[in-house]
C-alpha cells in the first residue's frame, strides 16, 4: 500500500525535494534527520569554493623532498632526451637535440658558428620538468647550437587589386632565413 | 609617317611575350578548366589567387591563435581548470610561456602540462586565500562629516604654502 503511494507520488510530482528521502513519511524508528544537517539553498554556503586546508610546514616539507628527488636525478644523470623551451629571435621553440630550427630573418653568426641559446624558459625530461619564472638560470641550463645553412625564403606575391579602379601593385617578397640545429641541451644538479 | 619600301613596313615587335605569358600561366597549371590555359581567363584568376594569399597570410596568425586556444582549454578543463584561470594564474606566477608552446607540451608533454596546471591552481587558492584573509566581515570606512571638511578646506587656504 505504501510502496503504491511512493510509487504514485514520484510519477506525479517529478520536483526536486530539498528534505532528504527518509523524512519524506515518519517512521516510529531511529531513522531521524541528523541535528548538523543543514538543507542546501542558496544562502546555506558562501559563494566562493571551500580551500583545502593548508599547513605551512607540511608543505614546505613536501616542497624540499620534491626538490631533494629532482637533484638526486639529475646527479646520477636518470633522465633520457631532454627537452627546452627556448626564447630565440623573439620566438618561442620546443627544442630537443639534434632538432632543426628554421629562423625567418638573419642572424649575425656564421655558417658554423656555435651558439649558446641563454633565454632558457622550460627544460624538462620523463620525469621531472624544471619550469623557469620566468627564465631557468644559466648555471642550470645549456643549450648549444651550430648554425647550419643561411639562405632565403621562396618568393611570395604581395598582391593588392581594387575592383573597377584600375589599382593593381605585385610585389615579390623574399625573406632571409637561417637554419640552426641543436647540438645538446645540459642539465647540471644546482637546485636549491 | 612614311615608309618608302616593304621591309620598314614590317614592325619589331616585344620579342619575349611567350615567356611572359608562360610565366603567368605557371602560376595557374593547377586550376580548373580553360582558365588554367587560356591567358585571357588566367589574368584574372591569378589576380584574385595572390590577393586570397596576401590576406590569408594575416588572417593565418589569428586562426592559429584561436587553434592553440581552444586546445589549451580543451586540455586544462580535463585537468579541472579553465583557459582563463590557467593563463592568469600562468601570469602571476611569472611563467611566461606563449600560447603556441602550452598547446604543443599539451599534445606532447602531457606530465609536464599537468605540472603548469597543478601550478596555476595552487596559484590560485593562494590568491583565494589572500582574498579571504581572517574569515572576519569587513568594517565599513567612516564616512567623512561634511562640516569637519569645510574646517580642513579653510585651514588650508590660510596656511602660507611652502616651497
Amino acid at each position: 500500500m505504501m510502496a503504491a503511494r511512493l510509487v504514485l507520488r514520484t510519477l506525479q510530482q517529478q520536483t526536486r525535494c530539498a528534505v532528504p528521502f527518509f523524512a519524506q513519511f515518519q517512521r516510529a524508528k531511529s531513522t531521524a534527520i541528523p541535528s548538523s544537517y543543514i538543507p542546501q539553498t542558496s544562502l546555506s554556503r558562501p559563494p566562493w569554493p571551500e580551500l583545502p586546508v593548508l599547513d605551512r610546514e607540511e608543505e614546505q616539507k613536501q616542497h624540499r623532498a620534491v626538490v631533494q628527488k629532482v637533484n638526486a636525478l639529475i646527479e646520477n644523470g636518470e633522465y633520457g632526451r631532454l627537452f627546452a623551451v627556448v626564447h630565440f629571435a623573439s620566438r618561442q621553440w620546443k627544442v630537443t637535440n639534434e632538432d632543426l630550427i628554421l629562423i625567418e630573418n638573419h642572424i649575425e653568426a656564421q655558417c658554423g658558428d656555435r651558439i649558446i641559446m641563454e633565454k632558457v624558459l622550460l627544460v624538462g625530461g620523463e620525469d621531472f620538468t624544471l619550469i623557469g619564472k620566468p627564465l631557468v638560470s644559466c648555471d642550470l641550463v645549456r643549450v648549444e647550437a651550430t648554425v647550419i645553412e643561411k639562405t632565403e625564403s621562396w618568393p611570395m606575391v604581395h598582391m593588392r587589386f581594387r575592383k573597377r579602379h584600375r589599382f593593381q601593385r605585385k610585389r615579390i617578397i623574399v625573406q632571409p632565413q637561417t637554419v640552426l640545429r641543436i647540438n645538446s641541451i645540459e642539465v647540471s644538479p644546482g637546485l636549491i | 609617317m612614311v615608309f618608302l619600301t616593304l621591309p620598314c613596313w614590317i614592325r619589331s615587335r616585344g620579342p619575349d611575350r611567350y615567356w611572359k605569358v608562360q610565366e603567368l600561366l605557371k602560376n595557374a597549371r593547377h586550376f580548373r578548366g580553360r582558365k588554367n590555359r587560356c591567358y585571357k581567363l588566367a589574368v584574372r584568376t591569378v589576380c584574385r589567387a595572390f590577393v586570397y594569399a596576401t590576406k590569408a597570410r594575416k588572417v593565418k596568425r589569428r586562426s592559429m591563435r584561436t587553434l592553440w586556444i581552444s586546445r589549451i582549454a580543451a586540455a586544462s578543463r580535463e585537468h579541472g581548470l579553465k583557459y582563463p584561470a590557467l593563463i592568469h594564474n600562468l601570469v602571476k606566477s611569472s611563467v611566461q610561456l606563449n600560447r603556441r608552446i602550452l598547446s604543443d607540451l599539451a599534445i606532447t608533454e602531457p606530465r609536464t602540462f599537468q605540472a603548469l596546471a597543478t601550478l596555476a591552481r595552487a596559484r590560485q587558492q593562494e590568491g583565494l586565500r589572500a582574498a579571504l584573509g581572517d574569515g572576519t566581515e569587513p568594517t565599513a570606512p567612516e564616512q567623512p562629516n561634511p562640516r569637519t571638511l569645510l574646517q580642513l578646506q579653510q585651514n588650508q587656504d590660510l596656511q602660507p604654502e611652502m616651497y
